[in-house]
Order: structure tokens, then sequence, then C-alpha cells
């Protein structure tokens, strides 16, 4: 056993040797104190008991919720559609009635679905005529 | 027919028994010496009515039609050609072949029988044919080498005209020009 386990067993045994109404009435002592100290400390324990919460009745009162600024309760037709289906990224343009779009350029439009290869015209090679064409043109021979 | 090619085989039917020959299609056909249907089509020349032998091209394109997998208007001329010429030589007609002179379109007939001196007996056999494939009027004039123009039938008479007044082809066909029906 070490020096300091000596020392703490001393101390322990000190404390058991003291009476327990002795523990008690430094206790009460000390309550004493407390109650005879400062009156707003007292006052603050009996006016706020433990036993209620402190809800605030902001948050907890539902009409608050019920009262809605007036603006949601205007009509939606009052709303400008064209405006809020905008993207946020795209900068109203105000443009005046007279005034046309500015032209899309043909070669930054493709025809969506649209292959860009039947959007050309084919070239045309010589076909060699149908009997059937060939026949139109001998019989519409008249004498000139 | 195979490949939109003509085909020869079995064209004829020989019934040796009940004494006939029929086509493939059911139409019955008589062999006739070149002499005997020489004399024949020089008679009805004279006469003015060689309705027989245009009948006889109808016959024949009857023939053309029938080994077509679609109509003759929407075909080839080559394809046509193979057609019509193979059944001109089944009948023993000569060879057959297509001349294109500017917008007139030409048949020559080689080696046909020597039928009459004015070659309109072939003329009717041509024309008759050759409605038939077109379903339209169409008339063949004889322009001299065996050749004859196919022209519409109201214009036949005034090709045949200059024909005899000793236009040649080139000629006949510089004095036409297209005119499209109004």
């Amino acid at each position: 056993m070490t020096d300091r386990e000596d020392r703490l067993r001393s101390l322990l045994d000190k404390v058991r040797a003291k009476r327990p109404g002795e523990r008690e009435t430094h206790a009460a002592e000390a309550v004493d104190r407390i109650r005879a100290g400062s009156g707003t400390v007292a006052a603050t324990a009996e006016a706020t008991p433990l036993s209620e919460p402190s809800t605030s009745p902001e948050i907890e009162s539902p009409t608050r919720y019920s009262s809605q600024p007036p603006r949601v309760e205007r009509p939606l037709s009052v709303e400008p559609r064209a405006q809020s289906a905008q993207p946020p990224s795209r900068p109203a343009v105000a443009v005046s009635p007279s005034r046309r779009p500015a032209p899309i350029r043909p070669q930054s439009v493709a025809p969506t679905g649209q292959p860009v290869v039947y959007a050309t015209d084919q070239p045309e090679f010589p076909r060699p005529k149908t009997f059937g064409e060939l026949l139109e043109l001998t019989l519409a021979l008249r004498p000139r | 027919m195979h490949d939109g090619r003509f085909d020869p085989g079995g064209f004829y039917e020989f019934n040796l028994t009940g004494g006939m020959i029929r086509t493939r299609n059911g139409e019955r056909v008589v062999v006739l010496s070149e002499d005997v249907l020489s004399s024949l089509v020089a008679a009805a020349a004279r006469d003015g009515d060689l309705t027989p032998l245009r009948r006889l091209g109808e016959l024949l394109g009857e023939q053309v039609l029938a080994s077509l997998d679609r109509p003759a208007s929407v075909l080839s001329a080559e394809a046509v050609l193979g057609h019509v010429s193979a059944v001109t030589a089944l009948f023993g007609w000569g060879r057959l072949a297509f001349e294109r002179w500017g917008s007139a379109l030409v048949v020559a007939l080689r080696d046909k029988p020597e039928l009459d001196e004015d070659e309109l007996g072939a003329a009717a056999l041509l024309g008759g044919m050759f409605s038939e494939i077109s379903q339209r009027q169409v008339s063949c004039v004889p322009t001299g080498d065996s050749k004859f123009i196919m022209v519409d039938f109201e214009v036949a008479e005034t090709v045949w005209g200059w024909f005899k007044d000793g236009a040649d082809l080139p000629a006949i066909v510089g004095m036409l020009e297209t005119k499209r029906a109004s």
C-alpha cells in the first residue's frame, strides 16, 4: 500500500467518524444563508414554477397561421403568368407591341426529330423515263 | 416470269391428239406459212380493212400484259421491250426494238414476214399490240426501213401522208412538235 493510499484512507475515516446530524446541521445552515441572502433569487423562484413549461404564445397559437397576409388571398389570375413562367436566369425584356421578336438564325435551330439530311433536297440524277412517260411524249406529238 | 424477265418456257401447248395449239393463256393459235399470210394481208390492205391484223396485235398485247407483274406504264422501256420482243418473236413476227427520235418513240421490226409493200399489215399489228399494252389508242405509222413511228391515232393519217410524199423519218420527226392536250 502506498503513501497516497494511506492518506486517502485516513481522510475517509475522519469523515466517517463525524455524526450524520452534524452533516444535516451544516446543510440547514447553508439553506438559511441562501434564504436570508438575496430577495431577487427567492422571488424569481416563486413566480416561475418549474412544473409549468415556459412556452411562447407566438409559436403555439394557431391563429397566427390563419391570418395570412393579404397577398395570399388575392386571386391567382391577377398574377401575370408570363412573368412567373419565365426562368429566373432569363431577364424579362420589355418589347413594344409594334416591334417583332428578333428572327432565329437558321444555324442555331435544327429541326427537332428530323434528320438534317432530309431537310435538304436530294441531289437529282437523270432518271431513265418509264415506258409510260415515253409513250406520253410520243402521243403528244402534233403537226407543227 | 422470272425476275421480271419474260419466260418463253411452256409458252405453247401442243395437243397432238386434239390437233390444237394453245398458248399458256389458253389462246388457240394457227400456224400459217408466210406466203399464205402475205396474200391474206395484201387482200385486206387493198380492201382497206386491216382489222384482223390489228386484232392479232391485240392478242399479242394480251400475252405481253399477262407476263408483266405491273402495268407497263410504270416499267422501264427496257423491261417492256424485253416482253414485247419475246412475244413478237414467239409468234414469228421478227425482231422488235425501240428507238427514240427526239420525243418520238419509234418501233423497229426487223426480219418480219414480207406481207405488203407499204408495210401496213405490220403497222396494224403493232398498233393493236401497243394499244393493248398501253390501254391507249396508238397508231404505228410506217416510215421506211422497217421502222414505225408511234403517234396518236388522230395524227396518223397526216404522218402517213408525209411519208407517202417522200419524207423520211428525220423529216417527219422535224414536222412534229409536242403539244399538251388542253
